[in-house]
């Protein structure tokens, strides 16, 4: 994989930005479209990775999967762009949108459009499941670690940070014992 | 001052925020409370706006919240304070991840991160689709989007445009 210049990943994260629409969870479809099918920039693994591990941190998540993503591709420096793109579209979005954008809040297209894309965001997050699901190696961990991990999603409320730092240590631990065996 | 306030205070959101934008409401409506940034109201218009326009929603309101106290600079500050508490953790964990690479402990939780990332993503689909089951319309669109991802490949614009397009068209039927 080639090396992109700062002013182009500068450029993608621009486009990233503005394209986000319909809350965190979309930012991973978003990125395996833009990082890795179009460009073959970083791998659908490792945004899978980064997608968890931006969870896990304090922060908004699409701003931490955006350094991630720039620290692998150009170190710190890349990471600092990363976020500056990011946030591009938005900032000027807010400053000088918002009070134009306020009269329309009520207006029945608007809420039409946003009724839609909201629609969009759940069918990306579902195809994005069945994305992973299908390239991961399913071994019996992988159906086990996800069963459980689904359940306490489901039926307990508990929030993604708990669900991944409880099943990283389970996952640790099952690994460990695996290992024992073995040896 | 008030631009060192600004600068602190949404640095303390950036790193006690767990769990993306919506996640730092509450801190923006203690500090409506204490200082006279912004009422209450306002607040609530500020979310409605961060939600429909491009862009992270805890980044917008970040934004928004900083313009609405002290201008374009403050909403600069804003913006850049709440984002640093996860940039130094982000250069953190990926020195981690490049360093010790081949460490089984890394390696068992990158591995683990895979399945809980799939139920995270299909708890989500779920939760969001009950609070749709209600109305036909979305499920016929759903289904309808679901079924051109069969022919062609996903593109994240391409469905949002298709998506709120239909969506606008509905409305004014």
């Amino acid at each position: 994989m080639k090396q992109l210049s700062l002013l182009n990943l500068f450029l993608i994260f621009v486009k990233t930005g503005a394209i986000l629409l319909g809350g965190g969870y979309v930012i991973l479809p978003i990125m395996q479209s833009e990082f890795a099918e179009k460009k073959n920039l970083v791998s659908k693994e490792d945004l899978i990775n980064y997608f968890a591990l931006s969870q896990s941190m304090p922060g908004i998540i699409a701003a931490n999967m955006s350094m991630f993503i720039g620290y692998k591709l150009r170190g710190k420096r890349g990471a600092l762009i990363a976020m500056f793109g990011i946030i591009f579209v938005p900032f000027l979005c807010i400053i000088l949108l918002a009070s134009l954008l306020s009269m329309f809040v009520n207006n029945t297209i608007l809420q039409g459009t946003l009724w839609g894309v909201g629609i969009a965001v759940i069918a990306l997050i579902f195809l994005t499941a069945r994305e992973v699901w299908t390239n991961a190696q399913r071994t019996l961990f992988f159906y086990i670690m996800f069963l459980f991990a689904f359940i306490s999603l489901m039926m307990f409320n508990l929030t993604p940070i708990t669900v991944i730092i409880i099943f990283s240590v389970l996952g640790v631990a099952v690994k460990c014992i695996q290992r024992g065996l073995i040896k | 001052m008030i631009y060192f306030l600004l600068a602190y205070e949404f640095f303390k959101i950036g790193l006690f925020s767990f769990g993306g934008g919506y996640a730092t409401i509450p801190f923006l409506y203690h500090l409506s409370q204490i200082y006279n940034w912004y009422t209450i109201p306002e607040l609530e218009h500020m979310t409605a706006i961060a939600g429909i326009t491009p862009g992270p929603v805890g980044i917008n309101v970040a934004t928004y919240a900083g313009y609405k106290t002290a201008g374009i600079l403050g909403s600069l500050i804003a913006t850049t304070f709440e984002v640093l508490p996860s940039f130094i953790c982000v250069i953190i964990v990926s020195k981690l991840i490049k360093n010790y690479s081949d460490n089984f402990y890394v390696k068992s939780v990158i591995e683990s991160l895979k399945p809980i990332s799939c139920a995270l993503l299909l708890s989500v689909g779920v939760n969001l689709l009950k609070t749709e089951l209600h109305n036909v319309y979305s499920l016929i669109l759903l289904f309808v989007l679901l079924l051109i991802s069969r022919k062609s490949k996903k593109d994240p614009i391409l469905y949002m445009i298709i998506a709120g397009v239909s969506g606008a068209f509905l409305k004014l039927l």
